[in-house]
């Protein structure tokens, strides 16, 4: 599976963008596993250097549980009067022990660390994006810079092939969080019943995929505040709810899938339309490719993905590549691209709102991965 | 104990009962609805027609985010099927997706007997007969189905 998400990663890379040859080896650099790695290896000092709201919560907790771990591993050496520290001392008398508990340490210093932490990032100023690309191309750095000038953070979330789904899922419940838009809710819970009605017509079982749409909607009634529901399930709802839930697998992971069955059904439904795209990046048919790109977990999403979800749920989404294209003479620019809903899915919105044009959602897209940006 | 994916299995298990595939027939075992047993009949027409196997699916507490563990009882002779069993299908490794339900595991596993994915061989002999002497294969085919009757 590593594998071929690997390969996948190529073939986006390949896609993204013609490069000359020679520096192929370079970007490498870009993809998904290098980013998990940093992601993590970077973890621990982020968590010190960048003063926001939830780092004392997110270090207390992990704190919290190396504390009881701590306590855990003394007691399984009985009675003897040993501190803490003397866990490193290596002449211990039981090694084997002793083994066990630093192993145990570790295994729940990384299952923290990677399981939990990494779905969802805290947010993070563009200088610690610049600080990765420091030895790297000084195209990529201008570029950084322009974006510094635009965007206000980064939140990085984890790339394993859902992190497109997973990014979209966070920073569409910010923004309701945030904006509280009840309107917007109203309208993408219309949409969210077409597609239930569009998977039904395509001859999925109901049971299949009610659990995931019924998780999605009782996601959009938390981040409303004053919801008779909001208060039932979380009378404080805040951001650190959110980026908990986010990272709460039994949430995140079915949040993702939900977006999954919608952008399959989408796909499915018009699958006239998506033809030509799909035989273009793949060379499979529309089945096919929802079977094997779109359905399972961990798939990595293109441009149809995210076409596909943007149409389903009337949702513009804002997409800034971050590559080495379009080095002009004369300035560097970043291109970046506006998915908007197609004109035959506003009518299906509820109440004949219209969507609005400027997206309220904006990805950060380096070949490979997407993280969310925040405008200033 | 009622999780999310106990919960769902009652699902799948009432649409099997409920609305059954042609062939197919599966239900838990007593008191545990993890573990089920299955029966899948040889598709009429073909060198399996008339085969009766028996196969088991463990499902875990991440039903359906991850696929159960499928595995044949009765002997078999297929490209895809292991000697333990266990069954080369995309589906239940790393192309499953909640949209299966059992009935749709059990489904494509039928149609794999029929339908054998010749580029990833879990008998390399069973693969290299299909290809090169269907009329042993059929042969080897139908000493499994009448295994099938016998077998406990």
């Amino acid at each position: 599976m590593q594998n071929q998400d690997g390969a996948v990663a190529d073939r986006e890379k390949e896609s993204a963008v013609s490069i000359p040859i020679s520096e192929v080896d370079d970007w490498a650099n870009f993809a998904d596993d290098d980013i998990m790695q940093q992601q993590s290896a970077i973890h621990a000092e982020e968590a010190k250097k960048i003063p926001f709201v939830g780092d004392k919560y997110l270090l207390c907790c992990n704190l919290t549980v190396l504390a009881s771990y701590l306590l855990y591993a003394v007691t399984l050496f009985q009675g003897n009067s040993l501190s803490v520290v003397s866990l490193s001392n290596t002449n211990y008398p039981m090694p084997m022990k002793n083994g066990w508990t630093v192993f145990i340490i570790f295994a729940i210093l990384i299952t923290c660390g990677i399981e939990k932490f990494c779905y969802m990032e805290l947010q993070e100023p563009l200088s610690m994006l610049a600080a990765e690309y420091e030895s790297g191309s000084p195209i990529l750095l201008e570029k950084i810079k322009v974006l510094d000038q635009q965007y206000a953070a980064i939140r990085r979330t984890r790339g394993d092939g859902n992190c497109f789904f997973r990014s979209f899922m966070f920073s569409y419940l910010e923004h309701i969080l945030e904006s509280q838009d009840r309107a917007e809710v109203d309208r993408i819970k219309g949409n969210v019943e077409e597609c239930r009605k569009t998977l039904q017509s395509l001859g999925h079982t109901d049971f299949t995929f009610e659990d995931f749409f019924s998780l999605f909607l009782e996601q959009l009634e938390c981040v409303l505040q004053g919801n008779e529901d909001s208060i039932r399930f979380s009378p404080f709802f805040s951001q650190d709810e959110l980026i908990l839930r986010s990272r709460d697998q039994s949430i995140s992971d079915y949040v993702v899938m939900f977006f999954r069955f919608v952008t399959s059904g989408e796909i499915r439904k018009r699958s006239e339309f998506f033809e030509p795209f799909i035989l273009g990046l793949t060379n499979a048919t529309v089945e096919q490719f929802c079977k094997s790109s779109v359905e399972p977990m961990g798939e990595e999403s293109d441009h149809v993905h995210i076409t596909a979800l943007s149409d389903a749920l009337g949702v513009p989404i804002r997409v800034v590549y971050l590559d080495r294209s379009s080095c002009d003479i004369g300035g560097v620019s970043v291109n970046h691209h506006d998915f908007l809903p197609t004109s035959a899915n506003k009518s299906n919105a509820k109440g004949g709102s219209t969507v609005p044009v400027k997206p309220f959602i904006t990805l950060l897209y380096r070949p490979g991965h997407y993280d969310i940006l925040y405008p200033k | 104990m009622s999780t999310p994916a106990r919960k769902r299995l009652m699902r799948d298990f009432k649409r099997l009962q409920q609305d059954p595939p042609a062939g197919i027939s599966g239900a838990p075992q007593d008191n545990n609805i993890m573990f089920w047993n299955a029966v899948i009949f040889g598709p009429d027409d073909t060198p399996w027609d008339g085969g009766t196997f028996k196969l088991t699916l463990q499902f875990m507490e991440d039903y359906p985010n991850k696929p159960p563990t499928v595995r044949f009882v009765s002997r078999m002779f297929h490209p895809n099927i292991y000697a333990d069993g266990s069954i080369c299908l995309d589906i239940l490794q790393n192309q499953w997706s909640p949209i299966y339900d059992v009935a749709a595991i059990l489904t494509s596993i039928q149609s794999l007997l029929c339908d054998p994915n010749p580029n990833s061989p879990a008998n390399s002999e069973a693969a290299r007969m299909f290809s090169e002497n269907k009329r042993e294969y059929n042969r080897r085919v139908r000493e499994i189905v009448e295994q099938s009757w016998t077998a406990d």
